[in-house]
């Protein structure tokens, strides 16, 4: 039996290391889609404002693509590395749902990168193209089966257990699991999402900052970004509310913590809540009175969201976590949500690309996204424990034959690299913005010495 | 036989690492040797592949999760510190090389960077797979032993080994792919490195069977008549490799080092199997049930030829030597005359805050309704408000999108062109 330190601090290694993964993806499988998408129409209109947002951005998605992939390669050893335990005994399920992930999609994405990131000059701008729309759909298949194998874990299906081990008994089941029906689309739309908020953050900048040259590229840019925005945040919306609500029925104990309740007397929704986790009560708690029986569907107001201390004190997970988890990502959603409308009504009235405030609402907008998935998987994940595979395997039985001393040691080093890697990546991307997009060449043949 | 044939599967995808990051590794370590520019010209060798170069490693690593979870969870518990080492060496690897990609010019410290993490990657490697060489102990599927199990004189030597094997095969893919100074460099490198990795093999190969005299059964025919074939396969290779440095065609020396590793890992096999992680965990032992097997098998096994595919098309595109192709400018613009668009005057105070609420009020009760906040009585008012909400945001869209493009918002103007061909 492993000490409560090793188990606690693998938990936090793999808090950590999960986290930071899964920022670079959040970026980088909306940039692939916009590379492909701009490079398609460049192909097509040998316009090249077209080449020049494709090079610009191809800048940012070849340094984030290559740190998420070697972060990613940290995470696929994650697995077996502190959680041997669980490692033997997933491994016939969740271990083949990965390693198909690997091979159709993790592949996919590193044969064509190459070719997409040095191929121009080499190749045809239609195979760059070509390469650009695989290394895009390299990006979302691996999304897909990422989160089949996690939602497997939040509501294990289609096995059977045999000595501690899972077999799996219907791959269709185990694949298509419940919770994946709800928890991919979120997903799915969630990374293009905070890719788009990223790429109308910086573009925005440049407006607000007056940088005439990159006018066109951020207005293009701009604009693309904000229609992907009005058109996918109100599904978005759909979807969080199907997935809390699959939630509420599959893992009460994450929908009781989530709204901050201990017990099961108000029907007022928690804005902020102290939770006292040993008495089980909060030691402070402001609250909209009658608006969490309105959400529930109640449209009297008086029903009451059902309070924590519902669950055994044994499966119940940290309020701390769930809860401002969930705040993070839905209150970033609901300004998202107002910030894409007024972006489409400003758009309607040719206002957009000079209303300043709104454009400076914008930069401010760029990491929303990411802040967002990071909220929204803090309350996935935490909202589980105690178990690391949902009411079947507990998080605290998973751990490898491991010292403290050893977790402790790992840890330190991965918080220390991950931390200098994060400045050094948003300082490179603050110098790429900076520099700006390639200015265009000279409409005329473009050989002859400039006129000074 | 279903788990030789995920055996097999981990032993391809180990195999393919071995051969396709050795090479890449090897390069980051000579990067070392190189001055200034140079040393970045190594990182740019390896640009178009790495990535897919470390995806065998991924492979091998989920291939081995899936199919033989036993000795996933024993060989990587075991070998915590080294793999870890690996991992944190091969992610300042990559940000050295990443970075030093995109900076416009030299920068010492991320080569420098990508030159020791290359080094400090592959002593990690070196260190698990000798680890788990000397043996681990384990206990039902998962490991038993103490932090420091791995450390013992052949997982050192065999860290020592493995860098001059990937120093090989990162002169002899030099020669293959540089010209010049450079070219002529490796090639003189080739044959010391392949008298070292010899050496490195011979002891190697003889510790091992000092270090585990009852798990080799040589007695048996057709084991010893496999590790004969593959040792003497190893050695023709080298001679091949031996022969090819320093001398055209340059693609030689690097084909021999290859054919000598794939030798080098079957004759490992050979000697070893069905025992995986020395002393007792066998194949049998730790490999998952039919069903994940099967499935892992085919998937994997119908993914391979595309894999290998489109693998072999992204080599194709950059065969041959390398060369550094400086980035074309912009494709030149067409100019169309426009009328520069006027801002229409904003209107003062009252009207604003007025139209602003009229806006707002609707705005959120359209968005309440359709996403069905107040609690429909039918399942299908959300769905279809939604969609009518993000038909009408996609119809909004194109249209204003459609105005803007006629209205030239989007056009590049040919005096940033001239302005900034006069500042460069």
């Amino acid at each position: 039996m492993a000490s409560p330190a090793a188990i606690e601090l693998s938990r936090w290694q793999f808090a950590i290391t999960a986290i930071f993964h899964m920022s670079f993806p959040a970026l980088t499988v909306g940039l692939s889609v916009l590379l492909a998408v701009v490079q398609t129409a460049y192909v097509r209109t040998g316009n090249p404002l077209y080449q020049q947002i494709f090079r610009f951005w191809k800048k940012i998605f070849a340094v984030g693509f290559g740190l998420g992939v070697v972060a990613g390669t940290v995470m696929t050893f994650e697995f077996g590395l502190n959680w041997g335990v669980f490692a033997h005994a997933v491994g016939p399920v969740i271990g083949v749902t990965i390693g198909m992930e690997v091979i159709t999609a993790f592949f996919l994405e590193a044969g064509f990168i190459g070719v997409m990131l040095y191929g121009e000059g080499r190749v045809k701008p239609r195979t760059m193209a070509l390469a650009s729309w695989m290394v895009a759909s390299g990006t979302l298949l691996s999304t897909t089966w990422i989160l089949s194998a996690n939602s497997w874990m939040q509501d294990p299906a289609g096995y059977t257990e045999t000595a501690g081990q899972f077999h799996p008994g219907d791959w269709m089941t185990i694949l298509l699991n419940p919770a994946f029906t709800y928890r991919f689309p979120h997903m799915l739309l969630a990374v293009l999402i905070s890719a788009s908020w990223f790429v109308g953050g910086i573009s925005a900048w440049y407006l607000v900052k007056q940088r005439r040259a990159a006018f066109p590229f951020a207005r293009r840019c701009l604009s693309i970004a904000l229609g992907v925005l009005a058109i996918l945040m109100p599904i978005q919306f759909y979807y969080g509310d199907a997935t809390a609500g699959f939630m509420a029925q599959h893992q009460p104990a994450k929908l009781q913590a989530l709204e901050g309740n201990w017990q099961t007397d108000n029907n007022g929704y928690n804005l902020v809540v102290i939770p006292d986790t040993g008495q089980g009560k909060n030691d402070l708690r402001i609250t909209v009175p009658h608006l969490g029986a309105v959400i529930g569907h109640d449209l009297t107001g008086e029903a009451h969201v059902p309070g924590l201390l519902q669950s055994p004190p044994d499966e119940r997970p940290n309020m701390w976590s769930v809860f401002y988890g969930f705040r993070a990502m839905y209150f970033i959603a609901l300004a998202m949500f107002a910030t894409a409308l007024a972006g489409l009504v400003l758009r309607l009235r040719r206002r957009l690309f000079d209303s300043r405030r709104f454009l400076r609402w914008m930069v401010w907008m760029t990491p929303a996204g990411v802040i967002a998935i990071t909220g929204g998987w803090i309350t996935a994940e935490t909202g589980r424990q105690p178990w690391v595979v949902y009411g079947k395997l507990r998080t605290a039985d998973a751990l490898s034959h491991l010292t403290t001393a050893e977790a402790a040691t790992t840890l330190t080093a991965f918080v220390l690299l991950y931390a200098t890697l994060l400045a050094i990546w948003v300082r490179y991307i603050v110098r790429t913005v900076k520099a700006g997009p390639e200015a265009p060449a000279a409409p005329i043949l473009g050989k002859e010495a400039p006129v000074a | 036989m279903l788990e030789y044939a995920t055996y097999a599967l981990v032993l391809l995808s180990l195999g393919m690492y071995v051969v396709l990051d050795g090479y890449d590794l090897g390069v980051g370590m000579l990067s070392l040797f190189a001055k200034g520019e140079g040393r970045r010209e190594h990182g740019e060798l390896i640009a178009t592949a790495w990535d897919a170069n470390e995806s065998w490693l991924v492979l091998a690593g989920v291939a081995l999760w899936a199919g033989l979870p036993g000795v996933y969870a024993t060989v990587l518990p075991g070998v915590y510190l080294p793999l870890i080492g690996m991992l944190l060496a091969i992610i300042l690897r990559g940000m050295g090389l990443e970075f030093q990609s995109a900076a416009a010019g030299y920068r010492r410290g991320w080569a420098l960077l990508f030159g020791w993490a290359s080094v400090a990657a592959t002593l990690c490697q070196g260190l698990v797979l000798g680890g788990v060489l000397s043996g681990l102990r384990q206990h039902g599927g998962s490991f038993s032993g103490g932090a420091f199990d791995w450390l013992t004189p052949y997982s050192v030597l065999c860290a020592l080994g493995l860098v001059v094997l990937y120093l090989l095969a990162g002169a002899a893919w030099l020669q293959d792919k540089t010209e010049g100074a450079a070219r002529e460099r490796a090639g003189r490198a080739g044959r010391p490195l392949l008298v070292g990795t010899t050496v490195a093999a011979l002891i190697l190969g003889f510790g091992l069977e000092i270090a585990d005299p009852e798990k080799f059964r040589f007695d048996e025919p057709v084991r010893a008549a496999l590790y004969w074939t593959a040792v003497a396969g190893a050695v023709a290779a080298g001679a091949v490799a031996w022969h090819g440095f320093g001398r055209r065609p340059d693609w030689r020396p690097f084909a021999g080092v290859v054919a000598a590793q794939v030798c080098g890992l079957l004759a490992l096999v050979a000697a070893t199997a069905p025992v995986i992680v020395p002393p007792e965990l066998t194949l049998h032992q730790a490999s998952s049930p039919h069903s994940s097997q099967t499935f892992l098998v085919v998937g994997v096994g119908l993914c391979m030829p595309v894999v290998f595919a489109y693998n072999a098309y992204a080599w194709w595109a950059f065969r041959g030597k390398f060369t550094q192709t400086p980035e074309a400018p912009l494709a030149p613009l067409r100019v169309r005359a426009r009328e520069a668009r006027q801002a229409r005057p904003e209107p003062g105070g009252l009207v604003v805050v007025a139209r602003r609420v009229l806006l707002t009020v609707p705005g959120i009760g359209l968005a309440a309704v359709s996403q069905d906040v107040f609690g429909g009585i039918a399942s299908w008012i959300d769905p279809v408000g939604v969609a009518l909400l993000s038909a009408t945001a996609l119809l909004a869209w194109l249209l204003s999108d459609r105005r803007d493009q006629r209205d030239g918002v989007f056009d590049l103007d040919p005096q940033d062109a001239d302005s900034a061909r006069v500042r460069t």
